[in-house]
């Protein structure tokens, strides 16, 4: 031990204790990286997993696997060593699980994509998984991007009200007349060159990173004053103005997009980051009420509102189901899940492609008739844990913002889970979102995967922060 | 592929799949039930575990009173107990006589009690801790006499280390000026600046 520091104490000790470094002098202590090697062992579980689920396919669908498993599997796998390689120098302390699991979640989206794409005989260009696996190169590309250019997630609140300008804009954008494009009936895309893009999934970060910022500048005047009625305190009139404004917002989007999940969506994460930065349960009171009137409303004035109603209370009517823009697809994929049972019919073995969309919106009736009860619970289980891991993310941060902006990014992937895979189950009525990294869709990707990266940047900054300023 | 063996790489493929959460789970237990307490071998069980009982400072004097019916049986004082690690021999200065050494086990928080921030607390875990001017320090104190790096806390064996580094205006254990890595004491202040602080139960 030829420490100088301790020679001077007396008879040296020997230890097995980490040899303290010399005071003189600054010298980088080298610290096992626990995290990340942690996230290595996890991420390359994940991509065993994935490339199994390619080659089960193959073998179920074709009966013989071929190369296929190194463009898709190899493909997603590069991309996240990539990512976690990077975060092994720019986040040192970001969270070791949120990579792995988006990573599984994409991963077993592209083979099940794969698997429709086999039924539709669509190959090269034309398949969606290959595009599927660009989007994903592009998306965790961004979220690369994101983690180097954010270095710290507190510049974020500087934008507060740039980011409702971008919000706004990427809204407004689907209604311009030459890019904006209407697909199936709701006019939520933009068309340029030979691809499509739905701005207001992207739009949900804008929006997300907007109300932390102006909620926590807002919040006193929202959460202290007010008038108690049958037990809850209700906010003042003139502090009613945000939450109308949100409203109003989501009730043009039923109305000109016509597409009622967006519009939730926007609405139940304004509701639960007021929730959040006053503790006052009257503002969800308020905001449960003011939708489901909307939607009431909306059910009466708008046909396709109506339409969606009818074909959720009365799915199995042969007169709906026959209906253009019945049932139908809501109840092929109800079969598809009924067939798949306990354990499924085996990747490549059922006949998800019946139901229409089946990559997109019904991609999780294709994994549960693929995988069974047991594959969709464990789908389940993977946003759970992704979920729980941003609200632990944002519950240990220190700023309001941070949490905030934690709670509303990881908030938005469980309400969209709960849209899309409720819509699946007819426990609420249908409306398109995508699930989250796995539908194919490049603007759900990219959306999910920036949330992913600025998730990972508030665990590493929540992780360094000191624990005490004086 | 015959049928069977489909039926097993499916099974299989599922298993895998909930191995992985489990692996997750498994992983993030200590986010769920929090860190795990360590079991106390020798005669100091006092409240390791049980710093939320809130007897603070004094609680080897036996009368916390909310937590009597947990803590009564050990509540005599724990006198010194026998350094589990024969290899280090204390630096001079450090009494045995005095306090037992705050250890990963019997410690459980770092108490500011002088200066700016006097009363609060942190908890202590089983990580180092720095002190100094820097923002990357766990405890950052920024007043005239703090150093960048000022000194920080090691774990040695099991047992709670200060060291100096090289600081402008010292560090002072118990009046003492910190000039090697010497073991803290329970309850025995620690002077950075215009600040001190304990390590206490």
């Amino acid at each position: 031990m030829t420490n100088g520091a301790v020679t001077n104490g007396g008879p040296t000790a020997t230890t097995d204790a980490p040899t303290p470094t010399p005071g003189r002098g600054i010298r980088r202590i080298r610290v096992p990286q626990k995290l990340r090697n942690l996230e290595l062992f996890l991420l390359l579980f994940v991509c065993a997993v994935n490339a199994f689920a390619v080659v089960l396919v193959q073998f179920g669908a074709l009966g013989y696997a071929d190369m296929t498993v190194f463009t898709l599997g190899a493909g997603l796998a590069v991309l996240v060593l990539g990512l976690h390689v990077a975060l092994r120098f720019v986040a040192t302390n970001a969270d070791p699980f949120i990579l792995p699991i988006a990573a599984l979640l994409n991963g077993i989206g592209i083979a099940i994509i794969y698997r429709i794409d086999i039924a539709e005989k669509l190959t090269g260009w034309e398949s969606t998984a290959v595009r599927q696996v660009v989007w994903s190169g592009l998306a965790i590309a961004l979220a690369l991007v994101v983690i180097l250019v954010i270095r710290n997630h507190r510049v974020l609140q500087r934008y507060t009200y740039l980011a409702m300008l971008v919000a706004a804009i990427l809204l407004l954008l689907p209604m311009l007349p030459v890019i904006g494009q209407e697909i199936n009936g709701a006019r939520v895309w933009i068309h340029f060159g030979g691809f499509s893009f739905q701005p207001g999934e992207v739009a949900k970060i804008a929006l997300a990173v907007f109300f932390a910022g102006y909620l926590v500048s807002r919040r006193d005047s929202l959460s202290m004053v007010g008038t108690k009625f049958l037990g809850l305190r209700f906010p003042r009139a003139r502090d009613l103005g945000p939450i109308l404004v949100l409203w109003a917002l989501s009730m043009a989007i039923i109305i000109f997009q016509r597409d009622l999940g967006t519009a939730l969506l926007y609405f139940g994460l304004f509701v639960v980051m007021i929730y959040v930065a006053t503790g006052r349960a009257s503002w969800v009171v308020l905001g449960v009420g003011l939708f489901l009137a909307g939607a009431v409303i909306a059910g009466q004035v708008l046909v396709y509102v109506n339409d969606r109603f009818t074909n959720w209370l009365d799915a199995f009517n042969p007169a709906i189901y026959d209906a253009q823009g019945g049932s139908y697809q809501l109840v092929q994929g109800l079969f598809g899940l009924a067939n798949g049972g306990l354990i499924g019919t085996g990747l490549g073995e059922g006949r998800p492609d019946i139901t229409p969309l089946a990559q997109s919106d019904y991609v999780i009736a294709s994994i549960g008739e693929e995988l069974g009860l047991a594959g969709m619970f464990a789908i389940l289980a993977l946003y759970l844990l992704f979920i729980s891991r941003g609200f632990r993310i944002s519950f240990a941060g220190q700023d309001d913002f941070g949490r905030l902006l934690g709670v509303g990014l990881s908030f938005t992937v469980a309400l969209q889970c709960f849209i899309v895979i409720g819509g699946v189950t007819r426990v609420i009525p249908l409306t398109g979102l995508t699930a989250p990294f796995m539908a194919a869709g490049g603007s759900s990707l990219v959306a999910n995967w920036i949330i992913v990266a600025l998730l990972l940047r508030l665990s590493d900054t929540v992780r360094n922060q000191p624990r005490l300023v004086i | 592929m015959s049928e069977l063996t489909l039926l097993i790489l499916q099974l299989a493929f599922l298993a895998l799949l909930w191995v992985f959460i489990f692996i997750v789970v498994y992983a993030m237990r200590s986010d769920l039930f929090g860190q795990r307490v360590r079991k106390l071998k020798d005669a100091a069980p006092a409240a390791a575990g049980v710093a939320a009982a809130g007897a603070p400072g004094a609680a080897s004097a036996g009368a916390g009173a909310g937590a009597a019916a947990s803590v009564a049986p050990a509540a005599p004082a724990p006198q010194t107990p026998a350094p589990k690690v024969p290899t280090f021999v204390p630096a001079p200065g450090t009494e045995l006589s005095g306090p037992p050494h705050a250890t990963t086990s019997n410690a459980s928080r770092l108490v500011i009690t002088s200066g700016a921030k006097s009363g609060s607390e942190i908890p202590l875990g089983n990580e180092p801790l720095t002190i100094g001017r820097s923002s990357d320090s766990s405890v950052v104190i920024r007043d005239d006499y703090t150093s960048t790096h000022h000194a920080r806390l090691m774990i040695w064996g099991d047992e709670w280390v200060i060291q100096d580094l090289d600081s402008t205006n010292g560090t002072f254990l118990d009046g003492q000026r910190v000039s090697a890595p010497v073991h803290i004491p329970l309850n025995t202040p620690i002077r950075i600046g215009a600040t001190s602080f304990e390590l206490r139960r």
